[in-house]
């Protein structure tokens, strides 16, 4: 029997028999979410906008969001103890607990729920502004310089479409906001929260090796967070779990690195669209992600070779390649607008591997992921910030770098000013620090970007006609 | 053989002036300026007949024409659209050669832009979600403080000593000239601190950018003195203002038209 939602779910690459196995779960969620037919009218108008359905690897990608967002709306109501991790996130603490339940026999759903909901609700059924609202209409308001991605998640909680989490980690990780709303969220839902602090203020030229006593702290504190997960999920996470974890996840990771090198050809094949909903489904996610995701990238990267040697592709051949620090979360027509200007959005600073570093020398479970996140520059220091962005734009040979930041986001805004200069003055490539929100794009519409991303982008192609200068 | 000539147009369609610029090769034969009002396509439409009827020309004899502005994309007969960083570059190049920065303050937006040897932009840096360093705030003001918008520049340099304006906001900024008028402050003054804080914003904006010699200033507010000598100011160096500053952008727009359309006459 069809249903108001099947063509959006076929579009999305549920087969058949998939859909008839999970409509139960399909219909209890879009009934919690308040999702109708209008809904999907409107989105199925919105997701053949602005993804390239044609291609099966990027439903099976939608599909794996899809699935996630069921996951995370009837975690509780499936009787899972649920643990959410804030972004920026780092999957690797995520991962090891969501490992060491899988081991222990606990079945937990562990994610970040406010990259799902942007993913979900924004990039597939724009309306996400619902959400939002709700957030800012229980403690969280607009106009205070508070993050969008709090909010959403406070929104969904209020809006009771998320549950209410066993455990709230991380989300102090990297940023003073994020451990504020979660005293909020705290008081207002009585969930445990745990603050995982790092030091934030790092020498410049301290990457990738940090001081000892910066390592040690952010590892003591990370034990904390295992510590906290024992008592309170009642799972142990050790370095076996974690190990394990990785390992599981080296499948994921060598897609999208193919995904990568393919997104290098010229003309480039695919938006920057489909590389966000691949690269950031590890940031969200540790479950689909895990279990879909590894083939949705897989079958993505065939399609796109195929339009590789086609020579197919979304943008003009020639046209310059930019470096993007991560994609829009919630709102693709951003990311179009970029490419429509004429600029290939073909990688972000994810998109590039970690570097081989030497084996450990740290014991703890806790040091040895400190030590392995600040290596990878991520928000652990501006120089790191910096210098990932230099060796991509050196190791990619992109054209261009944009900066996009959130005024009162302090890893990010704090740093536009010195990574722009640094990337231009030690690899000659100009930088555009654009103030945006990648969560939310209602005070950054496409109409209030587009102006300064058409100058960037005829910038770039009046350099690239120059003789001699830029990606040959 | 007789090389044919050029007549190409460059039309800016910004939030508060729409330009169009009417070049027969390098010899500029038209401008025109109005108000763009509520119905862009209107100033389209006038903005474009005003400047042909100057020039004693007909649509049917543009050649090529480039679109630029805000309203970049309602202009339903250009044959290319381009920003007006680009197009302000090239403008401001054409006129003054030695151009190495230019500052353009519009009614909606202000920017700053850096040129390289070449005349290329190097880079840029615009403020285009705040009416605070935008033509639109000292409109406000000029309505706040009861005076002529082009009495504004004249006024605010007889002012010895500049008010504190520190409000960044434009609405919040209106509130705090009924306190400083409510204290008794001069018009002179208060006009004098609001150029000095406006010029002050630009600068810190304009920082990541750099300001090298030359700088030109180009906009609707480049016809205001107290402006021009607020930035000398707070910069520390001469400023140029073009003779027509408002219509840079239209006239780097046609030049750029003539390009394009030299470049087509050579492929065929």
């Amino acid at each position: 029997m069809s249903n108001y939602y099947d063509e959006l779910l076929k579009l999305c690459g549920f087969e058949d028999n998939d859909m008839e196995n999970e409509r139960p779960r399909i219909e209890k969620t879009f009934q919690k979410i308040g999702l109708d037919a209008e809904d999907m009218k409107t989105a199925e108008r919105w997701v053949r906008q602005n993804h390239d359905v044609e291609l099966l690897g990027v439903r099976k990608l939608l599909r794996a969001w899809l699935l996630e967002l069921l996951d995370m709306v009837l975690a509780r109501d499936e009787g899972k103890k649920v643990v959410y991790y804030g972004f920026p996130s780092i999957p690797g603490p995520g991962m090891a607990i969501k490992a060491a339940s899988k081991e222990a026999g606990v079945d937990i759903y562990c994610a970040c729920p406010d990259v799902i909901l942007c993913h979900t609700l924004g990039q597939i059924f724009n309306k996400l502004t619902p959400i939002l609202e709700a957030g800012e209409e229980n403690g969280l308001p607009p106009g205070h310089g508070l993050c969008s991605l709090q909010q959403i998640r406070n929104g969904g909680m209020a809006k009771g479409i998320i549950p209410v989490p066993d455990l709230v980690t991380g989300s102090s990780y990297y940023c003073d906001m994020g451990s504020k709303a979660d005293e909020l969220l705290h008081e207002r839902y009585g969930h445990p929260a745990i603050y995982v602090d790092g030091s934030m203020d790092s020498r410049w030229g301290e990457y990738p090796d940090y001081l000892p006593e910066r390592v040690e702290f952010l590892g003591a504190q990370l034990n904390k967070l295992f510590d906290k997960v024992k008592e309170v999920i009642g799972v142990e996470v050790t370095r076996g779990a974690w190990e394990k974890a990785m390992a599981t996840s080296r499948e994921l990771y060598g897609a999208l690195g193919r995904l990568t090198r393919l997104m290098m050809a010229d003309p480039m094949p695919i938006s920057g669209v489909e590389v966000g909903l691949a690269l950031q489904l590890t940031a969200g996610s540790t479950g689909r992600a895990m279990s879909e995701g590894p083939e949705a990238v897989s079958i993505l990267c065939d399609d796109v070779e195929k339009r590789v040697k086609e020579g197919i592709g979304v943008v003009e051949k020639g046209a310059p390649r930019v470096l993007n620090f991560i994609q829009h979360f919630s709102d693709p027509s951003i990311i179009h607008m970029m490419e429509n200007a004429g600029l290939a959005m073909s990688a972000t600073l994810l998109s590039v591997p970690p570097k081989k570093y030497p084996p450990t020398t740290y014991t703890t479970l806790g040091e040895i992921r400190a030590e392995r996140e600040m290596r990878d520059g991520h928000y652990h220091s501006a120089f790191g910030f910096a210098k990932r962005f230099e060796e991509a734009v050196k190791d990619l040979n992109m054209d261009g770098v944009m900066w996009g930041y959130l005024y009162n986001c302090r890893p990010l805004a704090l740093a536009s000013y010195t990574v722009k200069k640094w990337v231009e003055e030690t690899t000659g490539v100009p930088t555009l620090a654009l103030e945006m929100d990648m969560y939310d794009s209602r005070n950054y519409s496409v109409a209030a970007l587009r102006t300064r991303v058409e100058a960037f982008a005829e910038m770039l192609r009046a350099r690239k006609a120059s003789a001699g200068v830029g990606r040959r | 053989m007789e090389q044919e000539s050029l007549i190409v147009a460059g039309v800016d369609i910004g939030a508060a002036t729409a330009k169009a610029v009417i070049l027969n090769d390098d010899e500029v034969l038209s401008f025109s300026i109005i108000p763009t009002g509520f119905s862009v396509t209107k100033a389209v439409e006038v903005v474009i007949e005003e400047a042909l009827a100057k020039s004693g020309l007909s649509m049917s004899e543009l050649e090529y024409v480039i679109s630029t502005g805000y309203g970049r994309r309602a202009v339903s007969f250009t044959n290319k659209v381009l920003t007006e960083i680009i197009c302000h570059a090239a403008g401001v190049s054409s006129v003054l050669s030695q151009a190495r920065t230019i500052i353009d303050i519009g009614g909606q937006d202000s920017k700053v832009i850096g040129l390289d040897n070449n005349d290329n932009v190097s880079n840029f840096v615009m403020n285009d979600k705040c009416a605070a360093g935008t033509g639109r705030f000292l409109e406000v003001m000029a309505r706040v403080l009861d005076v002529d918008i082009s009495e504004m520049g004249p006024l605010s340099l007889l002012g010895k000593e500049p008010c504190q304006v520190s409000s960044t906001c434009t609405v919040f900024a209106e509130s705090e000239m009924v306190s400083l008028r409510a204290e008794g402050e001069s018009r002179e003054n208060i006009l004098a601190g609001i150029h000095r804080a406006m010029a002050h914003r630009i600068v810190i904006m304009g920082s990541s950018v750099g300001f090298k010699k030359d700088v030109v200033f180009t906009g609707g507010v480049a016809k205001n003195v107290g402006m021009q000598k607020a930035l000398e100011d707070e910069i520390g160096l001469e400023i140029l203002t073009p003779e027509e500053p408002q219509i840079m952008g239209a006239l780097g727009a046609a030049i750029l038209a003539k390009a394009e359309l030299a470049k087509l006459r050579k492929v065929s």
